[in-house]
């Protein structure tokens, strides 16, 4: 019996980390996460594809702390060959500390296809942004895709100082000369916050048609009166919940789903 | 900070005089484990098999982890079971092997906290330079001063995580998927 038991012992410390504290920051996350890394994947996938007319996103939020739920989300989406990537925005981690980071990468690395995670107010808790920086990448970042752009930024005031960039945004959002764009779309983890709604029209007037967040545990679908850039919100995985982005020429369409059962969502424009 | 320690040092002193002819003190180093590269604590038990121990850790600079002090408060219950070895030959020793405990952990960092910055609307966040810790030790009694232990630990979010997702861990990690959420460490303990 304690023979036995010492055997059982060893092998188990061999399979456990050797851990100073909760705060290191050497996450063990799969190269396959990296924002670089699926960049070139989406664009190898795109030169594979040629030209589409239509395609849809899907748009996954708030996976922390149900890292089983949020690979449940995972494997459903890999089984949607009508999408072509997955956007993640925000709160990976609760508490910001490596082992949580971990369990979320080792579901985002069962997609099959692209996924870009956005920084959330909760990734950013602890030495989370080590984290960050080490496993996927740049705060901040953009891609093509059928013509179409996509600006992920950091907007998370408590934890970051003099966020947004503005000015980065508006040179995102920028056409060069002979570029074709249909669509330019934001993707941050807190849609446009109370207090500061100029937000909103500073992304029109750079040329934003569309941005996607997550951070209220719920689905929305709103715009200003005086400014009419729709902004959505997708909701929980842990509810199996997601949001789907349609993208066919310059029309953008959006629905909100729970298990497989999505329904068309509607922008509600507010006053203030 | 400096108030909790105060009353959870305060709770720890008050124990150990009100039942100080029955303690038995010991001075305890562990590495690893969440406790730090190095982790000095004293502590006694109080009661028959209840020990209590409060400590100090550190982490030097390294290029996965802040320069930073921890502090404990920790718990340790020790079951009776126990076998003795005598191999390798002319040695004898004795296995404990059903040790548990719980330890509340502070990191000293600028960047964690342990009241929410004002900043922060209320309830905003749960601190983040506090921790509790779940452990389970293996103890290695050399003689009857000087314990050797293997100790396993979970932080507070990974059991959490772990009770509502087993499945999860399950597909995911080795060993019922404890290895995607446990720590080890060693340590040794003489008892004076």
């Amino acid at each position: 019996m304690s023979k036995y038991f010492l055997i059982c012992l060893s092998i188990i410390l061999g399979g456990c980390q050797y851990e100073l504290s909760p705060w290191s920051t050497d996450a063990d996350c799969s190269d396959n996460v990296s924002v670089d890394y699926n960049i070139a994947r989406l664009k190898a996938l795109e030169e594979e594809q040629g030209s589409q007319t239509s395609y849809k996103v899907a748009l996954l939020s708030d996976p922390q702390m149900y890292p089983g739920a949020f690979l449940d989300v995972i494997k459903r989406i890999n089984n949607m060959d009508e999408v072509a990537f997955v956007l993640l925005s925000g709160d990976l981690a609760e508490t910001g500390i490596k082992s949580e980071f971990e369990w979320t990468c080792k579901a985002m690395s069962q997609s099959t296809k692209p996924i870009f995670a956005v920084v959330g107010n909760h990734d950013a808790l602890s030495f989370g942004k080590e984290i960050w920086l080490k496993a996927f990448g740049d705060f901040d970042y953009s891609f093509t895709y059928q013509n179409s752009k996509f600006v992920a930024y950091n907007d998370n005031k408590y934890e970051f100082d003099n966020v947004p960039d503005r000015d980065w945004l508006a040179e995102e959002a920028d056409v060069a000369i002979g570029e074709v764009r249909l669509n330019t779309i934001a993707v941050s983890h807190i849609a446009p916050w109370e207090n500061d709604l100029e937000l909103s029209q500073h992304l029109l007037d750079s040329g934003f048609d569309l941005t996607l967040h997550g951070h209220e545990h719920g689905f929305d679908f709103w715009q200003l009166l005086d400014v009419m850039l729709p902004h959505y919100i997708t909701s929980l995985t842990k509810l199996d919940e997601y949001g789907i982005l349609t993208v066919s020429g310059t029309d953008l369409s959006l629905e909100n789903c729970k298990g497989g059962v999505c329904t068309p969502a509607y922008a509600r424009t507010v006053t203030d | 900070m400096l108030k909790e320690t105060i009353i959870l040092s305060a709770l720890l002193s008050a124990v150990f005089f009100s039942n100080g002819a029955k303690s038995q003190a010991f001075l305890d180093l562990q590495s690893g484990s969440l406790m730090g590269l190095a982790h000095v604590s004293a502590g006694y038990e109080a009661w028959d098999r209840h020990n209590f121990s409060a400590g100090i850790g550190y982490v030097p600079k390294l290029d996965s982890h802040a320069e930073m002090a921890l502090y404990s408060f920790k718990y340790r219950y020790q079951h009776p079971v126990s076998w003795s070895f005598d191999w390798p030959a002319d040695s004898q020793w004795t296995l404990l092997p059903f040790n548990f405990g719980i330890t509340y952990l502070l990191g000293d960092h600028e960047r964690l906290y342990f009241d929410l910055p004002e900043k922060y609307p209320d309830k905003y966040y749960f601190p983040t330079g506090k921790r509790l810790v779940f452990t389970y030790q293996t103890i290695f009694r050399l003689n009857e001063k000087i314990d050797a232990y293997i100790d396993f630990s979970v932080i507070d979010v990974a059991l959490v995580s772990y009770v509502r997702e087993p499945d999860f861990f399950y597909e995911n990690y080795d060993f019922l998927g404890l290895s995607g959420i446990t720590n080890w460490g060693v340590g040794i303990r003489y008892q004076f």
